[in-house]
């Protein structure tokens, strides 16, 4: 089954904690992650990317385990992940920094060719494709970001703020791509931005404290909130009504 | 709603244009009527999985446009290699550096000493090799981090690159300052190398190459400073210290190039 389940993880920095005994599951679809600044949304990406170890807990990404070796490489091939700063080398093109991540991710050679255009082609940079990467604007270098993410046809795809920096077209454009990522894929996106979540989120997670204080559908999530909330939508509305109850409940 | 309902040859063969006008509109008459045969003319699901099928077989057969490589196993070698350090114009600056000062040294050994030469040439590839990944000098190692690729084996396309650029240097050097046996000097290179692998599994690359930077410098300037031909030339020892430093890394492969500690 392509699916994530996280349980009983613990994660700390030094002496500080930042996810104590959480448990998540995930199954195909684009799940936002939502939470305030702070609240852990990108260290449980790092976790889930298989870039930051945990200190304690059970994680298993499309059945295989993190904790053995062999399975971890297999988890990590189907693995796409967008981090929320990434550096490159600014001699590569776009075209050859996605090729580097496909052989990196141990792809088929026979597939990488045609895979490297397709994901150019998809986040809309291939005029651009052997442009190399200093030349390119910021909006730019995360649409490329995104092409590396996805050259593999992952089925977990990682993406921390895709849309920051994102022109409000290319969020457009960006939301559909993930809707249609989302079909065969289990897609976790990070966002402070809870417009994102509306348009191409079918289920939501709020972080909040290193809890995972809400999971359900926008839906519920804007149910969530009543008039006396503040918000500009109704969807803000839920979240900080829920974030609201969140801290005010006894641990 | 009606109890009737078209059939399902003749609502395909309407859906796709090959009905008579006049057998079209009243099937149109009915679907205006009809939610249940809406429906089932939208789009059925074994439709869509046809027309995906398709999509990919042709996607296959597409020929590759603009400055797209075959894929090959020598593309993958350079790409893997030619990628590589960050700290790659720095580090090959001091490579010339050194290959100059083993110049100056041919030319006038009052110029420069043979001990600097010795101080430096060794410890060039290892940390050169720290340099080359590693969160703090790699740009790109958070992502690379993620990849199977990554950590060892990324790690050691790139140590061979270095020591492919060092190496030479190295053993020029041996042969310009008379100290021990030329081709000796690659020992010392390559278990400095290895021992900036281990450590760096346990500490960030770039301070473990500092460490072991500085280890080597202790080593060549403590007294007695006229030994320093027994420190290059005792093989067995550096054989050991890099087969030491070699099951370091291979018991702690998942964090070389990954997370450290």
């Amino acid at each position: 089954m392509t699916t994530v389940s996280v349980d009983g993880l613990r994660v700390s920095y030094g002496k500080r904690v930042v996810f104590d005994d959480l448990d998540l599951d995930l199954g195909v679809g684009v799940h936002g992650l939502l939470g305030p600044n702070g609240a852990g949304k990108t260290t449980l990406m790092r976790v889930l990317a298989t870039v930051l170890r945990p200190d304690r807990g059970d994680v298993r990404l499309l059945g295989h385990r993190i904790d053995d070796p062999a399975a971890l490489r297999q988890a990590r091939r189907q693995l796409g992940y967008l981090p929320q700063a990434f550096g490159f080398y600014p001699r590569f093109t776009v075209r050859e920094f996605v090729e580097y991540f496909a052989w990196l991710k141990e792809m088929p050679p026979g597939q990488i060719p045609l895979a490297v255009d397709r994901a150019i082609e998809r986040v809309g940079l291939l005029e651009r494709a052997d442009d190399r990467m200093k030349h390119l604007s910021g909006g730019m270098l995360r649409r490329a970001g995104i092409a590396q993410a996805i050259v593999n046809d992952p089925r977990l795809l990682l993406l921390d703020e895709p849309t920051a920096g994102l022109d409000p077209e290319q969020r457009v454009q960006f939301r559909a791509l993930l809707r249609e990522l989302g079909l065969d894929t289990v897609v976790l996106v990070s966002t402070h931005l809870v417009e994102d979540v509306v348009a191409a989120c079918t289920r939501v997670n709020l972080v909040d404290g290193g809890r995972l204080v809400f999971t359900g559908l926008p839906d519920e999530l804007i149910a969530a909130g009543g008039d006396g909330d503040s918000g500009d939508s109704p969807i803000e509305r839920g979240y900080t009504a829920v974030l609201r109850g969140a801290r005010t409940a006894p641990r | 709603m009606t109890g009737f309902h078209v059939d399902a040859g003749v609502l395909a063969a309407y859906a796709e244009g090959g009905l008579a006008d006049v057998d079209a509109w009243s099937v149109e008459a009915h679907l205006d009527r009809c939610a249940d045969c809406r429906t089932s003319i939208a789009s059925d699901a074994s439709t869509a999985l046809v027309v995906e099928a398709v999509a990919v077989s042709l996607g296959s057969r597409l020929p590759t446009q603009g400055r797209v490589r075959r894929a090959t196993g020598w593309r993958r070698v350079r790409v893997l290699v030619g990628a590589g350090p960050a700290a790659r114009a720095a580090w090959l600056l001091s490579v010339a550096v050194t290959g100059v000062l083993t110049a100056g040294l041919a030319v006038s050994p009052t110029v420069v000493p043979p001990w600097l030469l010795l101080l430096i040439a060794p410890a060039l590839p290892a940390v050169g090799t720290a340099l080359s990944y590693g969160p703090r000098t790699d740009p790109l190692h958070e992502l690379i981090a993620g990849t199977p690729q990554g950590g060892l084996r990324i790690v050691l396309w790139r140590t061979l690159t270095v020591l492919a650029g060092a190496a030479p240097v190295a053993v020029l050097a041996g042969a310009v300052t008379g100290i021990g046996t030329p081709g000796l000097w690659l020992l010392p290179c390559i278990a400095l190398t290895a021992l900036t692998l281990a450590l760096g599994s346990l500490i960030e690359p770039a301070y473990a190459a500092l460490v072991v930077a500085g280890a080597w410098a202790v080593v060549v300037l403590a007294p007695p400073v006229g030994g320093l031909a027994v420190l290059v030339s005792s093989g067995p020892g550096w054989l050991g210290v890099t087969a030491v430093a070699a099951v370091v890394v291979y018991l702690r492969r998942e964090r070389v190039g990954r997370q450290p500690a």
